[in-house]
């Protein structure tokens, strides 16, 4: 520690001097997190959304490792030499055509989000979830016939559990959270969010590593918990950066 | 400033004390002017209420303004904006006025729960209130689920549920204002028409409302303002559609999220309806 914190050189971050790994995370990863820091001394969770957590970083905050819910903002990071080295992608968001459990408005693929009569839910496209979803349903050619336009996600999926909707389009993890039922839709498949961890320094200390490799590893720790809230393993696609 | 004086005025000639300060009043003494510290305190608190307005209006992008308004998202989110609020107000005072008579006139023996029951919306986060209202008027709602099976009525995503939403929040504030205007007037009055021989609609419509009528434009003027305003509970209970659901702080919402500049004029339009429909009826009803 007292070697690398006296070495100096160019990253102001190499080295703090302190056993303390601060680990930003977005605000989608809050429950994984405890999760993963459950019995892990010396580990502090920030807890933020992905473009507050980026400004932080730009303004000199004091931090260890980065994972955002996106490419674009661990994308900012990078070129703002927030983070270093190469970012990791150690799991994916997908979206999902949900239902109320045991789907009531008979929904049986994408296309009935067309349907007059059942009541449509999608977020708005001012919001990430509403891009996805006007992107995916546009690739499909399907002229979705929404009852409302949700300013974030969340508020879509409890519409949904409700079963104040009849269908919607919501990430895999909401679905799990709030126990909806989803109906399969191939055409969602190339539609997610990417998950991104990256270090702050260009040459983490051991046990800055350690932490990372909790989340990158296959079969650590933070790919269970990961697993276990509904998001999909970073097998799906090639690691960064992702095609757009 | 000028108090200060005072306790030195030992020796200082007695027509040095400000007039409006001496014991005996003068024919020209203002009347009852708050102490001065509170009167300091008091345009504090207007520059606190001011001043948000004021930030709003230097960002405002007057030139493109024009463009930015008549966009038809804009002038939708309008019209949804004034049939909503316009409907919750007439709500209010349909519904409101006698739950106002009900409460100030008759002896309830739960009175103090029936008001406390009335101000609820006021207190509740009004998303909580939408929320309130999907477990009540939803489709799988206590009542909802029988509106819809019996009528095939599902308020929830129509402008009808807006307007639900907005009158719900809306309606506390109607009727505490006419519910104290009713008890300050007292009920004098009306015994006087009933004991010459007024029934009870002639003493309430020719006594009893005539009396209150300030009241009664205040309470009606408060209760639009706040439709109008309406986000939390509209958003949760009515979602948010183009022309249908979308009304104007909705749109404002999205509007930060794509284009600010836009979000400020939209703000604007909504504080200048707001203002000048406030101080017209002011004006009008609430003289003084």
């Amino acid at each position: 520690m007292l070697i690398s914190a006296c070495s100096g050189g160019p990253d102001r971050h190499a080295g703090n001097g302190r056993d303390e790994v601060v680990v930003m995370a977005a605000s989608s990863l809050a429950d994984v997190t405890e999760i993963v820091f459950e019995g892990r001394d010396g580990v502090t969770p920030v807890i933020a959304g992905s473009s507050t957590l980026v400004a932080q970083l730009a303004a000199g905050a004091d931090a260890d490792v980065l994972i955002t819910a996106n490419s674009a903002t661990m994308e900012q990071a990078a070129s703002e030499r927030s983070v270093h080295g190469e970012p990791v992608l150690i799991a994916v968001n997908t979206l999902v055509l949900a239902t109320p459990a045991g789907n009531p408005g008979g929904v049986t693929g994408l296309t009935d989000l067309a349907r007059g009569d059942l009541l449509i839910g999608l977020c708005a496209t001012e919001v990430p979830c509403g891009e996805l979803a006007h992107q995916a349903l546009g690739e499909a050619g399907i002229a979705p016939a929404p009852d409302t336009l949700e300013l974030n996600v969340r508020a879509l999926a409890s519409k949904l559990s409700l079963g104040e909707l009849d269908a919607g389009l919501v990430y895999a993890t909401d679905a799990k959270m709030l126990g909806l039922a989803t109906v399969d839709a191939p055409e969602l498949s190339d539609h997610f969010n990417g998950y991104y961890i990256a270090s702050v320094a260009a040459e983490p200390p051991p046990h800055v590593r350690a932490v990372i490799a909790d989340f990158t590893k296959l079969g650590s720790v933070g790919a269970k918990a990961l697993y276990a809230y509904g998001f999909l393993g970073s097998d799906r696609r090639p690691v960064w950066p992702v095609p757009t | 400033m000028r108090r200060r004086q005072r306790p030195r005025s030992a020796q200082a000639p007695a027509a040095t004390i400000p007039s409006d300060n001496v014991a005996e009043p003068g024919p020209a003494r203002p009347v009852s002017r708050p102490p001065a510290a509170l009167t300091v305190v008091g345009f504090v608190a207007l520059g606190l209420l001011a001043l948000p307005v004021v930030g709003l209006v230097q960002r405002a992008p007057w030139s493109s303004l024009p463009t930015l308004l008549s966009e038809s998202d804009v002038l939708d989110a309008l019209r949804v904006s004034l049939v909503v609020s316009l409907f919750a107000a007439g709500a209010c005072v349909v519904l409101g006025l006698p739950l106002a008579l009900v409460l100030a006139r008759c002896r309830l023996r739960f009175g103090g729960v029936a008001r406390a029951v009335v101000m609820l919306p006021m207190v509740l986060p009004p998303v909580v209130a939408g929320t309130a209202l999907l477990f009540a008027l939803g489709r799988r709602g206590l009542v909802g689920q029988w509106l819809d099976s019996w009528f095939g009525v599902s308020l929830p995503f129509t402008t009808a549920g807006a307007v639900v939403a907005a009158a719900f929040v809306a309606l506390p504030f109607f009727v505490v204002t006419v519910e104290a205007a009713l008890r300050q007037a007292g009920d004098d009055l009306d015994e006087a028409a009933a004991t010459l021989g007024a029934g009870a609609w002639g003493t309430l419509l020719h006594v009893t409302l005539p009396t209150i009528r300030p009241a009664l434009a205040a309470g009606t003027a408060l209760a639009w303002a706040r439709a109008v305003g309406e986000f939390g509970a509209t958003l949760t209970f009515a979602g948010n559609f183009p022309g249908r659901t979308r009304t104007l702080p909705l749109e404002t919402y999205l509007a930060l999220e794509r284009n600010p500049e836009a979000a400020v004029a939209i703000s604007l339009v909504l504080m200048t309806v707001a203002l000048a429909v406030l101080v017209t009826l002011r004006d009008r009803w609430m003289p003084r």
